[in-house]
């Protein structure tokens, strides 16, 4: 079940424009100290938040509001494990190291899960056990519409018996057999355990019990703990939150998200933290970042884009600069239902035509200043993995106009050199426009694409004078990404909702906490995440057998199917960041794709802190 | 008196009033709705249905606005789901740093515009009033954002004699470390301080032709009496009217000063909350400033007329 979140956009985008410029005056301070050097313990690490996105929520079973890297992979995970841990280095596997449990057992044809869980300890010394395990499923079933990973018919819907034989086992029973790598990658990652010994109750005096084993009582608990994670300015001295099975604890907390961690002493996982404590500092823009970054007040920060040009000015201050890519794709949906441009997407060769026209290679290269990559299909192309085929790393519409305009000129459509294309042989045969396309009617779109980031808008100018090439007319519509979420929604066709035409917010979907990069949220007919109402009983039938079948073939079939059928466009997949890491500061390379999330219980300083 | 107080009261009140209707409408009239900006693109039917009954967001506009007034009168100003705290505890977090900030640049920017309004209205075509009236220009030609940059580069970057951010936390952190707060306000300042001085030049320059100036000069006056009792309160009207007119920007904060010095105030939440569609926090922000307006104006008056009798006789 692929959960793909958003990350927050850069606000004030502007602001660090101009900061580049003027940052471009001054002069280079000294290098700091060097990479190489003896490990030493100790030392405090300032690692930079993205602008307007601190941590705002703490208990770990986030509502959709707070459903976010900066809530969850940035954050809870430090305090509270999930039970299994996806990422090694950028390397999208599972980690057996970093996981509360040893890898599932799957049996009854793949339709029974059996977890063991490895010997963990809460800080007050007793073992994390099937109970802690049983008590999240039992919380998050019971408020699931609440719940930001939340799709009707994956997890907690597809289980349909958990027992706990021991306190270190777990089993799930399924309504049916499950693609092993998908339901570990994809539902198992979603599991946290809990400390069902301490929170377990509905108010702060009240003892705790087995309240989680009734809804009502799930209920109350959930309610309980959600309200005790309202109140911000008390996360680091609410006992609640103590009780960590993760390797940092919460020291200190002011509700603007400043967030200062120290070590859990009575972590029990195979890495303890070197480092005595790790912040995360809240920014307003990237401006401000920046601003600290050159007075050298941050560990591990980040170089807005429109200061990449700087890179050398930040090298020299003895930070190592690489970007940070995100385990996610990047999309432009489209509005197959809209009245007026659904019938046109509802071609392919209408969108094979589009797709032709983004020149993926040079907006990486000009656009995005080499840092980025190719995005040809529904799997992220970067880092690497076993998921990419030849049509998707190669793209079966890779940008030309000679080949666009052939398209259209196959179909029907009749194409000047300058002007707007219109169709010329309307009907559903070969050779025609197709069905619901009337003679003399006009390749015209409208996009909505979210404001303030350059990057954004330098694409869509570009690929607004290409389809120009072929007489498609793309009318850019600027927008606070807030309105185009809320308007980019599945709609009837002639419903007031159904008006938004395309849309783009430049970050994609990310897959995480659900890894396996298949498409039965955004891709099936009426999921979720199909906002532009596709449907073609093919691609149903092909997701189903990635989360049902086992094996990378069937993966690979429906990745090449998808990439060929286009259900969205595809653009080039660029970085969340371009980090700027001190010199000294050892560990933190390569950096986390799956979630974002980082470790900081791996780094460690050499030579001075 | 009394009775002009109470007119202006109702007024301002029926103005904030009017300010509130106007906002609801526009904040509803934007294209889809709360519920999927705040809750996300994966938002299920039934958690948007859920999210809108729970905030009223499905009933009739008219109840809506009811409703809203209502908890308003009882000072609760909403809950802002995107930051996941009270819209009270977010304005008290925001509002004092914002007033401190942009309170403490205003202040400093009288402190030295009046009496160099007045300088160079007394050294009027000199060599002072001609520089000073470049600078001026400079400073207020100069976009906010460009100064303070400038002002981190040089003083945080180069030579590093203060931080390049606000110190983070509640006013009372804030202040335990005040070094931070250097830069943002004399941004602030040198903004100011050119606005205010030339208002203060130009009305000066009159007051300076009045007969009355002229006879107190016949009779004697030295300049520094002549400019303390004579043309400082005689010429202070349009700068009494900008400080009316700057109450409401104490209040809703200095956007740009806020995004370059990492200093979280008004100006912030509110353009944050409009990105967002948070309509809890761009409700209580518009009846915050509208209050601040309607107050400064009100001020505005209430100082027309302790400096010039001729008004609180008319």
């Amino acid at each position: 079940m692929p959960g793909r979140r958003y990350r927050g956009l850069t606000v004030l985008a502007v602001a660090a424009a101009l900061a580049a410029s003027v940052a471009g005056c001054t002069k280079a301070a000294s290098p700091g100290a060097g990479p190489t050097g003896k490990p030493v313990t100790g030392g405090n690490v300032t690692f930079a938040e993205s602008p307007g996105t601190p941590p705002n929520y703490i208990f770990p079973l986030d509502a959709l509001q707070y459903f976010s890297t900066n809530n969850i992979n940035q954050f809870q995970y430090l305090m509270w494990r999930p039970l299994y841990w996806i990422g090694d280095g950028s390397s999208i596997t599972l980690s057996e190291s970093r996981s509360l449990a040893r890898p599932p057992v799957y049996s009854h044809g793949n339709t029974v899960v059996t977890i063991n869980l490895k010997p963990y300890k809460w800080p007050d010394g007793k073992p994390v056990t099937s109970r802690d395990v049983v008590f999240w499923i039992n919380l998050l079933t019971a408020n699931k519409l609440n719940w930001g990973e939340y799709a009707p018919g994956f997890f907690p819907d597809d289980v349909t018996k958990v027992t706990a034989p021991t306190l270190s086992q777990v089993v799930l029973t399924l309504n049916g057999a499950v693609n092993q790598q998908w339901f570990t990658q994809s539902e198992l990652t979603q599991l946290t355990p809990l400390p069902q010994h301490a929170w377990d109750k509905t108010s702060v005096s009240g003892k705790v019990g087995n309240y989680d084993t009734t809804t009502a009582g799930a209920r109350a608990v959930y309610k309980f703990l959600d309200s005790q994670s309202r109140d911000l300015g008390s996360y680091a001295t609410n006992p609640l939150w103590q009780v960590v099975d993760g390797p940092w604890r919460l020291a200190s907390f002011s509700p603007s998200g400043l967030a200062k961690f120290v070590p859990n002493k009575a972590y029990s996982g195979p890495v303890k933290p070197k480092i005595a404590s790790f912040a995360e500092v809240p920014f307003t823009s990237e401006a401000a970042e920046y601003n600290a970054l050159r007075a050298g007040q941050l560990t591990y920060g980040y170089i807005p884009a429109t200061d990449i040009a700087q890179k050398s000015l930040i090298v020299g201050q003895g930070y190592q600069v690489q970007p940070w890519y995100l385990w996610s794709m990047n999309i432009v949906p489209i509005n197959f239902n809209n009245p007026t441009v659904g019938p046109l997407f509802r071609q392919l060769y209408v969108r094979a035509t589009m797709q032709s026209l983004i020149d993926q290679k040079q907006y990486v290269k000009a656009i995005l200043k080499g840092y980025g990559a190719v995005e040809n299909g529904p799997v992220p192309t970067l880092p690497a993995t076993p998921y990419l085929t030849p049509a998707l790393r190669n793209g079966p519409y890779a940008y030309s106009v000679t080949r666009a305009r052939s398209l259209l000129r196959e179909h029907g459509w009749t194409v000047p050199p300058n002007g707007t294309s219109t169709c010329a042989k309307p009907g559903t045969a070969a050779g025609q426009c197709g069905a619901g396309i009337a003679r003399g009617a006009q390749l015209s779109f409208t996009i909505a694409y979210a404001a303030g980031v350059t990057s954004i808008g330098q694409e869509m100018q570009a690929w607004k004078s290409a389809l120009s090439l072929v007489g498609i007319r793309l009318n850019l519509a600027q927008q606070p990404a807030g309105n185009i979420f809320s308007t980019m929604t599945p709609c009837s066709p002639h419903s007031a909702a159904c008006k938004w035409q395309m849309s783009y917010w430049g970050t994609g979907w990310e897959f995480a906490p659900d890894y396996y990069p298949s498409g039965e949220v955004a891709f099936s007919t009426a999921a979720i995440g199909n906002w532009g109402s596709y449907t073609n009983p093919v691609m149903d039938s092909k997701i189903k057998a990635t989360t049902t079948k086992n094996g990378l073939g069937v993966f690979h079939d429906w990745a090449d199917f998808a990439t060929q059928q286009l259900p969205m466009l595809f653009m080039p997949l660029s970085p969340v960041q371009i980090s700027a890491i001190r010199g000294n500061l050892s560990g933190a390379l390569p950096q986390p794709s799956a979630g974002l999330a980082i470790t900081p219980e791996n780094w460690y300083f050499t030579g001075h802190t | 008196m009394t009775g002009y107080l109470i007119r202006r009261l109702w007024h301002a009140l029926l103005v904030v009033f009017g300010v509130t209707i106007v906002v609801f409408i526009m904040l509803h009239l934007l294209p889809g709705g709360p519920a999927r900006a705040i809750l996300g693109v994966r938002a299920t039917p039934a958690a948007i249905a859920a999210f809108d009954h729970a905030n009223g967001y499905d009933r009739p506009l008219f109840a809506q606005y009811g409703f809203w007034v209502g908890h308003l009168a009882t000072g609760q100003l909403g809950y802002s789901y995107k930051l996941n705290q009270s819209v009270a505890a977010l304005i008290a977090d925001r509002l004092p740093k914002t007033v401190l900030l942009v309170g403490l640049a205003n202040l400093f920017a009288l402190v030295f515009a009046v009496p160099l309004g007045l300088l160079q209205a007394r050294r009027r075509n000199s060599a002072l009033d001609y520089s000073v009236t470049g600078i001026a220009f400079v400073f207020y030609s100069m976009p906010l954002f460009w100064l303070s940059l400038l002002l981190v580069i040089v003083f945080s970057i180069d030579v590093r004699w203060f931080p390049p951010e606000a110190p983070q936390g509640n006013l009372a952190q804030v202040l335990t470390a005040p070094g931070g707060l250097v830069l943002p306000v004399a941004a602030l300042t040198l903004i100011t301080i050119a606005l205010f001085s030339r208002y203060m030049r130009s009305s000066a320059i009159d007051s300076l032709t009045q007969d009355y100036i002229r006879t107190a000069q016949a009779k004697g006056l030295g300049d520094a009496k002549l400019l303390r009792r004579h043309v400082l309160r005689n010429s202070l009207l349009p700068t009494i009217t900008l400080i009316g007119l700057t109450l409401p920007v104490v209040v809703s904060g200095a956007l740009l000063v806020e995004s370059v010095f990492n200093f979280p105030g008004m100006g912030l939440l509110f353009w944050n909350a409009a990105q967002a569609q948070d309509y809890a926090v761009l409700l209580a922000c518009t009846v915050v400033v509208g209050v601040a307006t309607a107050i400064g104006s009100l001020l505005a008056d209430l100082l027309y007329m302790v400096v010039d009798p001729r008004i609180r006789t008319a």
